[in-house]
Formats: C-alpha cells, structure tokens, sequence
C-alpha cells in the first residue's frame, strides 16, 4: 500500500465509526485484526470490538473524530485527533486520543489505542 | 538518542536533541511547555525515583518525525515498579526535535 491509499484507508475508517457503520469496518480490518487499548492493556479481536460497538455509545447521542492529523510510514500510520461527543443530556465533551495502525492488503492488521482515563468523567458530564 | 539521554538522566544530550523554539504537548496536560520548563521537569523529576526505562520501544518514521510506542517503567525509591504504557509523536526539522505530544493514561500514576 502506498501512503495515498493508508491515508484512504485511515479516513474511511474513522468516517465508518463516526457513521455507526459496522459493516463498513469489518470490512476494512483484516479478520485476524487486534485492538489493544493503553486503557485495558489487553487485546481484543475484530469481532469482539464490533460486537461491543453499540455499548460504547450508551449514554451518547453523537460522536465526531475531528482535527484528524494523519502521518503514514512503511505499513501503517498514526493519527491524532479529538473525539467530540454529544450526550443524551446534551452535554458536549471530548477526548484526545492517538492511534497507531498497521495495514497490510487494504485493511487494518494491528490498532494500538492511547487515551487518559482521567478526562472520561469530563468527557461523560460527570463529577470533574 | 532522546529516549536513551532520558534514561541516563542526561539533560545536556536532551536539550541537544531539541529545537531552540521546541513545544512538548500532552494529553494529561491538555497545555504546551516550552523548552526550557521541559528541561526543568526532566531534572525536577528525576530525584523522584530510583530508575526509569523506555523499554519495548517501536518506533516508525515519517517524512517530518517518528512515533514511538514504548513502556515506560519507573522504579520508585522504595522499590516498587510502575509499568505505564506510552506513545510519544514527535516533529523534527533539520535534525531537532521542534514538538512532542505524549499520550498516556494519567489514571495509572501512582497504581501498583
């Protein structure tokens, strides 16, 4: 893949999430694909991760994965950016997260996740 | 050379790998340091314990910088060892380093 379509494959990813489309990302992650979040510290499949996709919008009304810096290397590529959401209160919060993504083929093969616990009160409208 | 330098505790070869105007920005910290106060955090914390490595460091390089995926694990005065998954980005022009942004959870300072 060249750095023109990892960047394509990036976007398409991030829009499919924004989207809730789940059948868009299963097809752009490898079947053997693992996701290892710095928040658990462990990895889960793709399926696992897509089976969980509806509970990670409990409480939320809308998601946006806005500022998107993306920088491409060899198989893969790293994007930073902010996570908007909007609750079903109405309140608004936001994340800063980074990940990092090996492709291979068109699809994702590997996605490390970075993010900090300590903001997902704000993030929520919860206590601060 | 930066990971190895803040390993030795060696805050001259740091500031060598920095740009005069260099910014250091953090996800725990929602705010950019300059130069000079990372410097100064570099030295402030190191007195606060025994060791600190970057261990299992991935890095991948792109056309203006690199991302490192690493453990970073702290091991304080009494002993006790804090491993804390990281990822740092950074943006390099004429071979200094001109801005970092680390991204961590801040959740797991202090946790055994």
């Amino acid at each position: 893949m060249d750095q023109y379509e990892i960047r394509e494959l990036c976007n398409d990813f991030f829009d499919a999430y924004q989207d809730g489309r789940v059948d868009v990302l299963r097809r752009l992650m490898a079947d053997d694909c693992i996701i290892w979040h710095n928040v658990f510290g462990r990895e889960t499949t793709r399926d696992e991760n897509l089976e969980k996709y509806p509970d990670s919008y409990q409480g939320q009304r809308r998601r946006t994965y806005n500022d998107r810096i993306i920088n491409t290397f060899d198989d893969g590529f790293v994007i930073q950016y902010t996570l908007n959401g909007v609750m079903k209160t109405g309140h608004k919060g936001a994340l800063w997260i980074c990940i990092v993504a090996r492709c291979k083929d068109g699809k994702l093969t590997r996605i490390d996740e970075y993010m900090d616990t300590s903001k997902f009160a704000a993030w929520m409208g919860g206590p601060r | 050379m930066l990971f190895d330098a803040l390993e030795r505790g060696d805050v001259d070869a740091v500031a060598a790998c920095y740009a005069p105007d260099m910014t250091m920005w953090a996800n725990f910290t929602m705010h950019e340091t300059t130069r000079e106060e990372n410097l100064q955090a570099i030295t402030a914390g190191a007195g606060l314990h025994r060791r600190r490595t970057y261990n299992d460091r991935q890095i991948h390089t792109f056309h203006d910088g690199f991302v490192a995926q690493y453990t970073c694990e702290v091991v304080a005065h009494s002993g006790a060892k804090l491993p804390l998954n990281a990822c740092l980005v950074a943006e390099v022009h004429d071979g200094k380093i001109v801005k970092l942004m680390e991204y961590l959870d801040s959740g797991k300072f202090g946790r055994r």
